[in-house]
């Protein structure tokens, strides 16, 4: 009795250990060889993107094509935990094919040797098939890693019925900003927020004032955040924030679009692509908001915007069928269908060349009172510093800048003090990478 | 003898199911992190993007680590946490435990199983509930104390790791609660009745007989409740979005992942991990020892 008991221990210990082994093995089917399509096979590609709409026009690919399909799957913003899944799923080997990958990021993902280099499967050939700039956005060096998809060219987006009521001309210089705000702070409302954990913003402001953070020197990197132009965006936002002129919460949080909705906050510096998230969280305000070019800095020599965000589709390392990959992701990004489903649902401003003329966002819209509010934008495209680089670590230099704003607004230091100390800690962040920086 | 091996054998039959699970999942990854914290990664080749190579670093990364402010800042600030969350939730636990002991309770179940509820709920959910309560415009709790005059941010600096307690303590109070009833309820009735023929009073019998016969399970609850708040993650995590004064290494957990998913330091990463276990570790044998010597052991 005891014996047959043991017998059946020891069968249930081999089941269990097999069982083990078989979910280990799950995972391991991914050989990292590329696979050539036979006429009539069907394939599936991974699809990872949290753009709003982009199910849409992957569903209009997947009826067009029926021997490639996308398998979309939705996930959290890139810098909100996106990154993190797809760094860990290269990590266990089992990334998608393609993914949603901001311009901001790609370096790093070039260093995590993350992303396919597409060159090689005749990417180059569909570069005039895109905006020049944001072209380069996606090469480094004489390769290719991703298809451009949108960019955020930025503007001032403004509440202009309480504007108006209060006699209140839209801004078109940073003087001017501030002088407005002074004015709705005695109605009881403000301008707008300062977000502090939200540097990738204030990088923007920093760009469109003349800053040029990273860029390279021969085989180096360089870093140049602590300058005069951002110097002089810090000390700005530290007085609007020290004289109660603008809001220090969180932007893209609940309490900031409660006071959209309310008109507690009456204008918003920022990309194309907030015009999706006004509609989407504040709808009641239709009709009320106008655009308005972003305001400027009084010693600028000529009209200058800047860059709030952008995207590429990129093939991650280890995708099946780079070919057919390839096909979709330019497919995405330029044909015109695909183009005006991803505007609908906010994706920015597209890298697709031509894209604006003809398009959804070439017509005057009820939700801006009738203006055609994207030709704002149009012409801020026109005025981007273009020349703008990312480093591998950005995403560390947004966290060193947000800790270094935070403790300013709970009275710990200034905004200039929190700019050099991103200067400091982004070498280091570089030099723990092992990564060459210049001057260093 | 031949008896006593076959004992031997049927006894690492019936281990064999939870050893091998614990050495996979609890053993093994330990033994990987800590490998891991001893390596790092050099690069070489134009902007470093020629090549990277993973080369032994001995102690390398645990320096690095107590080298960052934030890391150590953030074991500062679990270790405060702990100094605040323990007391709380071990009085709070105990207090519940004691009522729904008390001879006079009516509605026990119902309590019982009221108090235990929010131990159902995950505490990511958890965490985006009181974050509804605590943001100023949408919660109902700050509505209501500004009309008063009174202001409060939950969320500012000097008070979202109270308002972290409070999640925690919301959470997880009605578990410890429950192991101290089970605890109480395994005491003897017949040492009260003894207690009340000699006179002592409700406050004496808990004084002297609850208090004392629960002491285990009082030590139990709290080097759970250590070992959990230094783990802290998921509540600040998920208050992060809506509250300025949380950095991405707002706790050492925080850190790890913030290094080791956004930042690609892998090894960096692992060597917080084992430095926090270590804390963890220090801190719960520490308590058990001054327990143990302070005590009367039983």
């Amino acid at each position: 009795m005891i014996r047959h008991a043991r017998r059946k221990i020891s069968v249930l210990v081999a089941a269990a250990l097999l069982a083990l082994s078989v979910a280990a093995c799950g995972d391991g089917d991914d050989d990292s060889s590329t696979q050539e399509l036979k006429p009539g096979q069907k394939v599936t590609l991974e699809f990872w993107s949290w753009v709003p709409g982009i199910d849409k026009a992957v569903d209009l690919w997947n009826s067009e094509n029926p021997d490639v399909q996308v398998k979309l799957s939705t996930i959290t913003v890139g810098t909100s935990g996106g990154y993190a899944k797809m760094y860990s799923a290269l990590e266990a080997g089992n990334a998608p094919d393609l993914a949603q990958v901001e311009y901001q990021e790609l370096p790093s993902f070039l260093l995590a040797d993350g992303v396919e280099e597409i060159t090689q499967y005749g990417a180059p050939d569909d570069a005039d098939k895109f905006v020049d700039w944001q072209w380069e956005q996606v090469s480094f060096g004489d390769e290719v890693y991703a298809i451009p998809q949108a960019s955020g060219p930025m503007a001032m987006f403004y509440r202009q019925d309480l504007f108006d009521k209060w006699g209140i001309e839209p801004p078109t210089t940073w003087t001017e900003y501030e002088a407005a705000a002074r004015e709705i702070r005695e109605h009881g409302a403000y301008i707008g927020t300062f977000p502090p954990g939200n540097s990738a913003w204030f990088t923007a402001l920093a760009w469109q004032a003349g800053a040029r953070w990273f860029g390279t020197d021969g085989d180096d990197w360089t870093v140049d955040i602590d300058n005069e132009a951002t110097r002089k965006v810090a000390e700005f936002w530290q007085r609007l924030i020290d004289e109660d002129l603008v809001k220090t919460e969180p932007d893209f949080a609940n309490g900031w679009y409660k006071d959209l909705q309310e008109g507690q906050i009456v204008g918003w510096v920022s990309a194309q692509w907030g015009d999706a998230i006004l509609r989407g969280n504040a709808p009641k305000t239709a009709g009320n908001w106008r655009v308005a070019p972003m305001p400027q800095w009084d010693d600028a020599s000529e009209f200058a915007s800047a860059n709030w965000g952008g995207s590429s589709t990129a093939l991650l390392k280890g995708a099946d069928y780079p070919e057919e990959a390839l096909d979709f992701a330019v497919w995405l990004n330029t044909d015109p269908e695909a183009v005006d489903l991803l505007i609908q649902g906010g994706y920015g401003w597209p890298a697709a060349s031509d894209a604006f003329s003809g398009s959804v966002l070439d017509r005057a819209d009820p939700f801006f009172g009738g203006q055609r509010y994207n030709e704002v934008f149009a012409d801020a495209d026109e005025h981007i510093d273009k020349s703008w680089q990312w480093i591998p670590t950005t995403s560390q230099t947004y966290e060193h800048l947000n800790d270094g704003f935070q403790a300013a607004i709970e009275g710990d230091g200034t905004f200039v003090d929190a700019v050099e100390q991103a200067q400091g800690l982004t070498i280091d962040d570089l030099e723990k990478k092992g990564l060459p920086v210049a001057g260093e | 003898m031949s008896m006593r091996r076959h004992d031997a054998r049927t006894a690492a039959g019936f281990l064999a199911p939870f050893g091998i699970l614990f050495a996979l999942f609890f053993l093994l990854p330990i033994v990987y992190a800590i490998y891991q914290s001893l390596f790092t990664i050099e690069r070489t080749g134009a902007l470093g993007l020629g090549g990277e190579e993973q080369v032994f670093a001995g102690f390398d990364n645990y320096v690095d680590a107590l080298q960052e402010p934030g890391f150590v800042d953030s074991l500062g600030r679990v270790v405060v946490f702990a100094a605040i969350q323990v007391p709380v939730m071990i009085v709070f636990a105990l207090v519940l435990a004691l009522l729904l002991e008390t001879a006079s309770a009516r509605g026990v179940p119902f309590f019982r199983t009221a108090y235990f509820l929010p131990f159902g709920v995950p505490g990511v959910i958890a965490s985006i509930l009181w974050g509804f309560l605590y943001v100023p415009g949408v919660s109902p709790i700050v509505g209501a104390l500004d009309q008063v005059g009174i202001h409060v941010d939950f969320l500012g600096g000097d008070t979202v790791l109270l308002s972290i307690v409070n999640i925690v303590t919301w959470e997880f109070v009605g578990y410890n609660m429950l192991v101290l009833v089970a605890q109480l309820q395994s005491i003897d009735p017949n040492l009260y009745e003894a207690a009340r023929v000699d006179g002592a009073s409700g406050w004496h019998i808990v004084r002297h007989i609850k208090l004392p016969m629960v002491r285990p399970a009082i030590v139990l609850t709290t080097v759970f409740t250590i070992i959990g708040t230094l783990q802290l993650f998921a509540e600040p995590l998920i208050l992060k979005p809506v509250s300025t004064s949380i950095s991405s290494h707002y706790t050492p957990n925080m850190a790890a992942y913030n290094e080791a998913f956004s930042n690609n330091n892998y090894h960096l990463a692992a060597a917080e991990a084992v430095l926090l276990a270590l804390v963890a570790m220090v801190l719960s044998f520490g308590f058990l020892r001054l327990i143990g010597r302070g005590g009367d052991r039983r």
